[in-house]
């Protein structure tokens, strides 16, 4: 009685399997027991082996095909008999046999290497996208091939595995030593080196290890890194943010610092710094911009009446964004004593878990002026509306009056803001507000 | 117009020069004295030629050995000498014929660069100016004189091996100063021919660069031969048949007929206008990468005048790689497997790596060695005599790093050795290669299996 043998599946995940090689043909008789054929899936490669004894009937597919799991691959029988019926496609082909078959688990690489490969394998003269089967793949890597210079043999032109074997028997010129080593060492190769008519030597596969392998070292991140990561992405992903620049006349806020300084030299204990100075122009500022001083919350918008001013702090663990509540009731020796504390906490790492939300400060300042730069785009702590980058202080020409110019100090402000909450109108004159609350700014301490 | 130009007709320029022409090139080839080279008219093929008989005449007075009888064993010199020559000239007319043959014009004129025109590098030679798109140096190299205070290089008892390859008369006694390859060659010359010979080296072994041990075996071969190596001896001064050294903290002077200085030889990097197109030097070599390209576009140089393997084979593989890439094939210029032989009696070879270099370069190595009598074709050639064959290979791969042999007629073996090398065969290739039986040669594959 003619026997079907199908495509094994091999997993539940396998939809199909590549026929590597069919060790029989058409008219052969075979034995139980024999191989039929070898097959690969992306992941290892097997062979069928004969459960009947008798003659092939007729072969369905040829090697290299890619067979549906579970589809009838050749029909076994007696010489004569008909095998129409278990033609693929048909209705009702899958037979009982699906349980019977070999689950053959054999890695056959080696055998695959003695064969006889009928099929020539055309080097150097692929381009374009490739395909290969992991399978495949994995040898290469094994072997050291580089698989760009290989043409497949497989479905479309896929590369299967016995085209590397192919390339590592007949194509690349090694040396027995550069063999040896690819074989040991997992380093890989190219199809022509520097030695003996190109043959690839040692050297060659030193140099494209030195080259290619060892120049990185991936390291995990770490949690605050991971932290700082998706927020800052999901900030771009989630909101409309954009960036106006301004400058403002910086002079008084040079007198004001200058005047702190003298007073330190006197034996004040505070040392207010620009940034000091800045923040409380800002914090002034906020109390006239409701909108500003804001949470947007996608179908409301949560204002707020007081200031919890975010101050960006840059540590050994990466950015910190602790913010100051209420800062708005703060007198500007108060404010400058507690962005210090904070700032000192951030980097001791002893800072409150609790003011490093986000949700915690109503807007924030990221000043880079210190380190000299003039202009950037900062991100948005989400779900602030905005976020006020300081830049340094450069000399421009300014019209001092009576046709006079002359260079005048101005600091650099950079808003970010989320459209989505204010409009640039707005943003605009808030931030043209914090320029003027910064020229005329008037501090007693 | 011509697509090369060539200075120098030496190994490097002749071999250039055929296989350019060849292959199609117009070539022009420049040489102001004789075809060949040092190699060919006053180095490699002469001493050989003076080297074999006189290993001729070792064999006769040693004939007994071997169940031969020999009335009288003598030679004589004006014969050797006049067969050196003919044998030279034979083949100076070789290289002619084979330049004819591959359509290469040969200039006899001292040719000078004079600079780079559009067209490309102009050279003058007598009262003709040609132009070629690519130039290739081979100007060779020249013995090189040591530094001996008030050194009279006039006197007619101090000679270089090129006025040591045309005296008319064995010296009754011989100085060598320099116990290198070239010192060796003429001290096994003049000892088999009868002369008192006594070697100065500076350096605390004979043979330069090569294996410690072997260099060791063959200072003691010598030794018991008659030959008196002083090493560790600094010459100071040189008067006419004197000469006076210091060793161990002691001056002392000793006389001969003939005093040879045989102190290396450096590149010829003078006289031809290289600085009319900028050549870079370095050291006292054209400088060169791997494809022999000089720093100026389309000017090559090979052979000696690059300072850093002065060797005939050296030179003919350079020529053919500058060929070769002149010609659209891609090739460069290994130096890991070039043999080094010394052609005494016995041959001392080697190709690869030496174990103190191997060490120098921190190559984790394994070594074996026999002796060469474990050859049965040894023994029977070589009545009385030893040598050693001595293998390198790589502690983990077992690839083939180094081979060094003493012993006759190892310097014909050496290639078999060098293929090993450039092929990176390991011991389990080198193992399933059949040896003829019964040859010397054979030493190579028992010390490959007694690893």
């Amino acid at each position: 009685m003619a026997v079907p043998v199908i495509m094994p599946r091999q997993g539940q995940s396998v939809e199909s399997c590549i026929i590597t090689e069919l060790f029989k043909s058409t008219g052969d008789a075979v034995q139980k027991g024999e191989l039929l054929f070898s097959y690969e899936t992306d992941k290892a490669s097997f062979e069928e082996e004969a459960q009947e004894s008798g003659t092939i009937l007729t072969v369905f597919f040829k090697a290299g095909d890619e067979v549906p799991v579970l589809t009838n691959v050749l029909v076994i029988g007696e010489a004569g008999e008909s095998f129409e019926e278990f033609t693929p496609g048909e209705v009702g082909t899958i037979s009982a046999v699906t349980e019977n078959t070999s689950k053959e688990t054999t890695l056959v690489q080696e055998e695959m290497a003695n064969n006889t490969i009928h099929e020539s394998t055309r080097i150097g003269s692929s381009g374009g996208q490739q395909f290969i089967s992991p399978r495949a793949k994995h040898l290469a890597e094994d072997k050291g091939i580089d698989i760009s210079l290989i043409a497949g043999t497989g479905p479309g032109g896929r590369i299967i595995e016995r085209d590397i074997i192919q390339a590592a028997e007949k194509g690349i010129k090694m040396t027995p030593l550069a063999r040896k080593m690819t074989a040991s060492e997992n380093l890989t190769s190219r199809i022509s080196g520097s030695g003996l008519a190109g043959a690839v030597t040692s050297a060659d596969l030193a140099a494209i290890a030195q080259s290619s392998g060892d120049d990185y070292e991936i390291s995990p991140l770490s949690n605050i890194r991971k932290i700082i990561a998706n927020a800052m992405h999901q900030s771009l992903q989630n909101s409309a943010q954009l960036t106006h620049h301004l400058s403002a006349d910086a002079r008084s806020l040079l007198a004001l610092r200058q005047q702190a300084k003298q007073k330190m030299s006197e034996g004040d204990p505070s040392n207010i710094t620009i940034n000091d100075f800045l923040c409380l122009a800002v914090i002034k500022t906020l109390k006239k911009y409701a909108q500003v001083n804001a949470h947007f919350l996608g179908d409301s918008l949560k204002k707020f009446k007081n200031v919890h001013l975010g101050m960006a702090v840059d540590t050994d663990r990466g950015l910190m964004v602790p913010s100051i509540r209420n800062a708005d009731i703060l007198s500007i020796r108060e404010l400058s004593t507690e962005i210090k504390n904070i700032a000192d906490a951030c980097r001791k790492g002893s800072v409150d878990p609790d003011i490093l939300s986000p949700e915690a400060a109503s807007f924030t300042v990221s000043n880079l002026g210190n380190y000299g730069v003039e202009m950037f785009t900062p991100i948005i702590n989400l779900p602030q509306v905005a976020i006020l980058g300081v830049n340094t202080i450069v000399p421009r020409p300014k019209d001092l009056g009576n046709g006079v110019y002359g260079f005048v100090p101005h600091i650099g402000l950079s808003l970010t803001y989320n459209h989505q909450a204010i409009d640039g109108g707005e943003a605009t004159r808030f931030l043209k507000d914090i320029a003027l609350e910064i020229e005329n700014l008037e501090v007693e301490f | 117009m011509y697509d090369l130009a060539i200075i120098g007709g030496g190994p490097a320029g002749y071999n250039a020069a055929e296989r350019a022409g060849a292959k199609g090139l117009s070539v022009i080839l420049f040489e102001k004295k004789n075809l060949g080279g040092v190699c060919l008219n006053e180095g490699c093929i002469p001493t050989k030629t003076l080297l074999y008989s006189a290993k001729l005449f070792d064999n006769a007075k040693n004939a007994s050995k071997y169940g031969i009888q020999v009335e009288t064993a003598g030679y004589d010199f004006t014969a050797m000498m006049d067969r050196k020559n003919k044998i030279v000239k034979k083949l100076v007319g070789g290289v002619g014929v084979k330049m004819k043959h591959n359509k290469v014009e040969v200039i006899k004129t001292e040719a000078m660069i004079k600079g780079r025109s559009k067209e490309g590098i102009e050279i003058k030679a007598g009262d003709n100016l040609y132009t070629a798109k690519n130039l290739m140096i081979c100007t060779g190299s020249e013995s090189a004189i040591p530094p001996i205070p008030d050194l009279d290089q006039s006197s007619e008892y101090l000679l270089t091996s090129r006025e040591m390859l045309e005296i008319e008369k064995v010296p009754e006694s011989l100085i060598i100063i320099g116990g290198g390859v070239i010192g060796m060659e003429f001290a096994s010359l003049f000892n088999s021919l009868g002369t008192k010979v006594t070697v100065v080296e500076m350096l605390d072994k004979i043979l330069g660069e090569m294996d410690d041990e072997l260099s060791k075996m063959l200072l003691d071969n010598f030794t018991k031969k008659g030959v008196d190596i002083l090493l560790s001896a600094k010459v100071l001064e040189i008067k006419g048949k004197k000469i006076t050294f210091e060793k161990d903290g002691k001056s002392t002077s000793i006389n001969a007929d003939k005093i040879l200085l045989s102190t290396g030889r450096k590149p010829i990097t003078k006289g031809f206008g290289l600085e009319n197109i900028g050549v870079e030097l370095f050291g006292n070599g054209i400088k060169v990468n791997e494809k022999m390209q000089t720093n100026v576009p389309n000017v090559f140089a090979a052979g000696d005048v690059t300072g850093y393997s002065l060797l005939a084979h050296t030179a003919y593989r350079e020529a053919e790689v500058v060929v070769n890439n002149l010609t659209g094939s891609n090739d460069h210029m290994r130096y890991n497997a070039i043999p080094s032989i010394v052609y005494t009696n016995p041959e001392v070879s080697s190709v690869g790596y030496t174990e103190k270099l191997a060490e120098e370069k921190g190559i984790k190595y394994k070594v074996a060695r026999l002796p060469m009598t474990y050859a049965g074709r040894f023994m029977a050639e070589n009545e009385g005599e030893n040598g050693l064959c001595k293998v390198l290979v790589g502690d983990k791969y077992g690839e083939v790093l180094g081979v060094h042999m003493l012993g006759n007629p190892s310097s014909e073996m050496m290639y078999g050795a060098a293929i090993a090398i450039e092929n990176e065969m390991t011991l389990k290739e080198m193992q399933e290669v059949v040896f003829p039986h019964p040859t010397v040669s054979e030493i190579f594959k028992e010390v490959i299996f007694s690893f």
